[in-house]
């Protein structure tokens, strides 16, 4: 079905995430320049621009291009959720937390500039990212939305979005897989990987001056997307070997994480993963064909992903 | 003191504004699944003994535009949830080391060092949420609360709160003033600006809030430090920090005299408001400036 997927479809959508993540690379770049004191803003240019998938930035781009805006509307709130995704990493890996020496393939942040320095990054990238959408935004884009996007971040990072799902986590380690169910391993994705997927498309929605109607569904699609994500990503921990990951294989299994292949076994994890990949597609129903193109091929390709 | 001669009562004025910004803090952070990172939050947010210097100066500089006090109270209670961000961070094991945060076990201590980042992580988003929702539209534009939000990011980002931490962990080509001017003027200048912003100051009058808020910061944290010092009772304190302050620096004398000076240039920078309301809408910012070089009332903490 892969192979169908691809031929059904004329979009070229390989060229268009390079693209867009082309440009969003250079948007970073000058967003964060060399300034003093230089290493704090070497430790966030070392993690910022280490060459992420930019998911998240390129999703963005693609809502508000969809809603009819123009790219450049959506520069500042795609750099500010790859700021957020980035200083979620750079803590994410401190020794107090998942305790990791190496992301990308490459050391972490706090190898590289100590622990101290990985801490003050991650907070300044936190900050930044408001001040970079709040003063950044095209005045095109009217405050009362700018406003409205401010507060759709805010609410992604905190005690509903990225904090919660990283909580939840660190708390089940350990526990009894009789203990807890499906309910609480979606709570766990749904903040930890779906909330910024679904601010990244909820903001280009926003500053794309989207509807009420057509921001909602952004936001249902991301989230499904988001689900699916981790899906994927658990079924390809216990299908591939090391290599064709380009990571540990089997380490959820070691690392004794919950993952639905555990929850629910390997064959109704790929129904889920279907469900969710349909669901997203049915929130674009409507949609100009030529406009949804994108991320149609976002949500197949995060489906189909073979590492 | 002389010129806070007017009928004005800071500590009355100050204590009636605490307990208000307490119960909206309260209120702001509700303990919900998953608690114990509410707990966390709470613990540091909610303090006892905890000033609120920033929120107030927030309030008292609104006020003296004549902006309305409910414009506010979302910015000043914002203020007060990075600031403990920025502090339950300074506090970890790989920063300060400090177990101890205003007489009570610091905010890692009691939760541990990965909750004590998640609460600051989560603080510093709660901060600009709160303004966006709890500030009433009908008394500010959206395009100032977007200064707002700006202004604060900056003042705890990588060239601000975040600077002054790093160079007073790391050291660097910096004077000892770029530490104390980052770590401590950043906050008032911030409170000072913010509360202009929302009551509608002028872009003048803002950049003498701006010098007036930096020096009363500044001022407050040196009068701190020679105090310690008299004290001579600062065995907590780590050598690495009194390197960093003026009183261990340069000596009580010149720091004294450096107090003096920053005092007559925050007092300075109110001049031009003494017009609005025959003087009287100043006077809560006079004060500040007398209380920062004095502390000549306790407050009821």
């Amino acid at each position: 079905t892969k192979e169908d997927n691809r031929k059904s479809s004329s979009f070229d959508f390989m060229s268009y995430i390079i693209t867009k993540a082309e440009s969003v690379n250079k948007a970073l770049d000058s967003a964060v320049p060399l300034r003093e004191p230089l290493k704090i803003h070497e430790a966030m240019r070392y993690s910022l621009l280490a060459g992420g998938k930019r998911v998240r930035p390129v999703l963005c781009i693609a809502a508000c291009e969809l809603v009819g805006g123009e790219e450049s509307l959506a520069m500042p709130a795609a750099c500010a959720v790859e700021m957020i995704h980035t200083m979620s990493l750079i803590h994410d890996d401190l020794p107090c937390m998942d305790n990791d020496d190496l992301r990308r393939g490459k050391p972490t942040n706090h190898k590289v500039f100590g622990e101290d320095v990985a801490v003050l990054a991650g907070d300044a990238l936190l900050s930044f990212a408001f001040e970079h959408l709040a003063s950044a935004t095209s005045s095109e884009v009217s405050p009362v939305r700018v406003v409205r996007a401010v507060g759709e971040l805010a609410k992604a990072i905190g005690t509903e979005g990225l904090v919660a799902g990283q909580v939840v986590d660190i708390s089940s380690e350990g526990l009894d897989l009789n203990d807890v169910g499906l309910e609480h391993l979606e709570f766990i994705h749904l903040h930890k990987t779906a909330a910024l997927l679904e601010a990244s498309a909820v903001l280009g929605g926003i500053v794309g001056g989207g509807s009420d109607d057509e921001i909602e569904r952004l936001r249902k699609f991301a989230r499904c997307i988001g689900l699916l994500f981790q899906v994927v990503d658990d079924i390809l921990d216990v299908t591939k070997s090391s290599q064709e990951l380009g990571k540990t294989a089997g380490k959820d299994l070691i690392a004794d994480k919950l993952t639905y292949p555990k929850i629910m076994g390997l064959e109704k994890s790929r129904e889920f993963a279907e469900k969710l990949n349909r669901d997203a597609r049915d929130q674009l129903l409507g949609f100009d064909s030529d406009k949804v193109a994108p991320l149609l091929a976002l949500a197949n390709y995060i489906a189909n992903r073979q590492n | 003191s002389s010129s806070s001669s007017s009928s004005f009562d800071l500590r009355t004025y100050w204590t009636t504004l605490i307990t208000e910004i307490n119960q909206k803090l309260d209120e702001a952070i509700p303990v919900k699944y998953p608690e114990g990172i509410y707990e966390a939050m709470r613990y540091s947010v909610l303090a006892q003994g905890a000033k609120r210097a920033p929120p107030v100066m927030c309030v008292a500089a609104c006020e003296l535009l004549g902006g309305h006090r409910r414009a506010a109270f979302p910015t000043a209670c914002a203020l007060e949830m990075v600031h403990a961000a920025s502090l339950i961070h300074d506090d970890l094991p790989c920063m300060d080391d400090d177990p101890v945060r205003r007489g009570k076990p610091s905010n890692h201590t009691v939760y541990g060092a990965d909750m004590a980042i998640l609460a600051g992580d989560a603080l510093f988003p709660l901060g600009f949420q709160h303004i966006v929702s709890h500030t009433p539209p009908e008394l500010v534009p959206r395009a100032t609360i977007l200064r707002v939000i700006s202004e604060i990011a900056r003042t705890v980002g990588s060239t601000g709160m975040a600077a002054g931490q790093y160079v007073d962990l790391e050291g660097g080509p910096f004077p000892l003033s770029f530490v104390q001017e980052k770590k401590f003027g950043a906050m008032g200048e911030c409170s000072a600006v913010c509360g202009g912003l929302l009551g509608g100051a002028t872009e003048e009058e803002l950049e003498s809030l701006r010098r007036y808020g930096r020096a009363v910061g500044m001022l407050y944290q040196l009068v701190d430090d020679v105090r310690e010092d008299d004290d001579g009772n600062n065995n907590n304190k780590k050598k690495k920090k009194k390197k960093n302050s003026y009183a261990g620096f340069f000596g009580a004398q010149r720091a004294m005299e450096m107090a003096e000076e920053l005092r007559a240039n925050a007092k300075k920078e109110l001049q031009v408001f003494d017009k609005y309301g025959g003087g009287d809408a100043v006077a809560p910012l006079y004060s500040f400036v007398d209380y920062a070089a004095h502390r000549d009332f306790l407050l009821p903490l």
